[in-house]
């Protein structure tokens, strides 16, 4: 693991053990992939946070909105003393999950419900569209989440509309093998028009070669990424203990997963 | 009305580029040349109310002026979690426009009914909701909010006013007639029969097509008495929250003819429907006369 996934982990605990909440599994599962993404591919930075022709990150799994603070603070979007002291506070702006309505940039959309952010990324890549911009939409979305219907809604929007600024990833950390048999994602979202690959959603340099290749893929269909990750990943007591979907750190837990991460 | 919103909403996918329509395959016909002319922006988008209403979102959250056109029980209850998630907390102008008002599809069943429409939207802070009596009361109601930014819900009724056709104003209640014994507060396509039934009564008759934001203070400014009677085309208290805020701390005697809080089960035409729930003018003269205690 590089030294970067190892610090924006570790700053998601501190985060949670700072607000007393969060889904670390969760969080863990797809912390580099935001990573990647604001790093590497999108066209973003925080002086272009309100440029009208940005590239757009939404978070549809909602769940692990800590790990897209790390990120934005990472990037000199946010400041950490502040997100670190006010999160989760009373009338703070950084909700446990996102709330647009209290950025001026940076946040894109309100999470919490699953089933909402693809569809809302569709629109927005529609928008775009429409207005001839050149901005790409990301969306992450966790494997479970695909049991709403209203991912599937999004998908024949997405290929009937040639939505090619689209890019979904499956945050694939088997969370629904638990639910449901959902039989090949690949192949299903094929089946619905997309161009899809497959990647190790926890190798830095795999997801960014990854991205830029379907950013340079002139099929005129909906994009999307299945990226293979754990929950957890990064600490072997959570990656163990399921316990760690839904809990925060203790001042003795941040310390030891701490210390866990730094010698993952 | 129905029409004439179609007609509008060619108009503004002509001459307003941000103009976006998506139908849920109903209207075709009226909009058939925007349909083929402006593909991008005029939609026919499919059989799927949830997804269209976050995709509305974010094609609002980027600027743009969606206005979707479905059947009202679809675009309200169905997708009740995407209008309070995806239109309400992201503050996004969204105007939604429904048919079949309360019973109008009186014989397709409970399918097809929304009795409930205005009391469920109104639950969700930040949505309006605008409930025209006649197609040109809809227009000017229409234009005057459909920039607003808020999401708007149009009911559009098939049974329309054909007798009183007064201007409106969004967010402002009409005051049609004064009088000294109450107050009939009429709702949208019920004024006709209000006001055949209390032409010439000594009552209050004021006239809601606004019903959130809901305009208190003209209630408030024009009750003679303490007796309302509210005639609604919704179910039965619907406005109450609001018609009570209007009086602070004052004793109301409240009385109103509207559909009961129930599973509709019979069917048949409109008409038979509301002569059976008694949103009738027979009903309301004879209530008004008792309640009001007129004659």
């Amino acid at each position: 693991m590089q030294d970067i996934s190892r610090k924006l982990r570790k700053e998601a605990l501190y985060l949670s053990h700072r607000c007393g909440d969060g889904n670390l599994q969760s969080v863990f599962s797809c912390i580099d992939i935001v990573w990647v993404l604001y790093d590497k591919v999108m066209n973003w930075s925080p002086e272009k946070a309100r440029d009208d022709n940005r590239d757009f990150f939404i978070i549809s799994k909602g769940q692990a909105t800590l790990a897209l603070y790390p990120v934005l603070i990472e990037k000199g979007m946010f400041d950490e003393k502040e997100v670190a002291r006010e999160i989760g506070n009373f009338n703070s702006r950084y909700c446990i999950q996102t709330d647009l309505t209290k950025f001026q940039g940076g946040i894109e959309n309100n999470a919490g419900s699953l089933g909402h952010g693809l569809p809302f990324a569709v629109g927005v890549a529609y928008a775009n569209k429409i207005k001839h911009s050149q901005s790409l939409v990301y969306v992450l979305c966790g494997d479970g989440e695909f049991c709403e219907g209203t991912m599937w809604e999004s998908c024949i929007f997405s290929s009937a509309r040639h939505l090619d600024n689209l890019c979904i990833i499956i945050d694939d950390n088997d969370s629904v093998g638990a639910m449901v048999e959902m039989g090949d994602m690949q192949q299903k979202l094929q089946a619905f028009g997309f161009d899809v690959l497959k990647v190790n959603g926890h190798n830095l340099i795999e997801l960014e070669e990854t991205f830029m290749k379907l950013k340079t893929q002139k099929s005129g269909r909906p994009r999307a990424i299945i990226a293979k990750t754990k929950r957890g990943y990064g600490s072997q007591t959570m990656e163990q203990n399921d316990i760690w979907f839904h809990k925060s750190p203790n001042e003795v837990e941040l310390s030891i997963l701490q210390k866990e991460i730094d010698e993952f | 009305m129905r029409r004439a919103f179609l007609n509008r909403i060619a108009e503004m996918i002509r001459n307003e580029e941000d103009t976006v329509f998506f139908t849920v395959d109903i209207g075709m016909w009226a909009i058939r040349d925007e349909l083929m002319e402006y593909p991008d922006r005029c939609v026919n988008v499919g059989i799927y109310e949830d997804g269209m209403f976050s995709i509305a979102a974010g094609m609002a959250s980027r600027g743009l002026v969606p206005t979707l056109f479905g059947i009202q029980p679809y675009l309200i209850e169905r997708t009740l979690e995407q209008i309070k998630m995806d239109l309400a907390y992201q503050k996004l102008g969204v105007n939604i426009v429904g048919t079949g008002a309360a019973v109008d599809y009186s014989k397709y069943g409970y399918s097809h009914y929304c009795a409930e429409d205005v009391q469920i939207i109104k639950m969700i802070p930040g949505c309006e909701f605008v409930a025209p009596g006649t197609a040109k009361q809809f227009l000017q109601l229409f234009n005057e909010s459909y920039r607003d930014g808020h999401p708007t819900f149009f009911r559009v009724s098939d049974h329309p006013n054909t007798k009183y056709d007064v201007d409106v104003e969004f967010g402002k209640a009409n005051v049609i007639q004064t009088g000294n014994k109450g107050t009939v507060i009429a709702v949208s396509v019920m004024l006709d029969a209000v006001m055949e039934a209390c032409n010439g009564k000594d009552v209050t008759v004021i006239y809601y097509t606004t019903l959130e934001p809901f305009d208190r203070k003209t209630l408030a400014e024009n009750c003679s008495s303490s007796k309302l009677l509210i005639v609604e085309p919704e179910f039965e208290g619907s406005l109450l929250y609001d018609v009570h805020k209007a009086f602070p701390s004052a004793e109301l005697q409240i009385d109103s003819i509207a559909f009961p809080r129930e599973i509709f089960r019979n069917y048949g035409t409109y008409d038979e429907k509301m002569a059976y729930y008694g949103l009738t003018k027979d009903v309301i003269c004879k209530k008004a006369d008792e309640f009001f205690e007129i004659g």
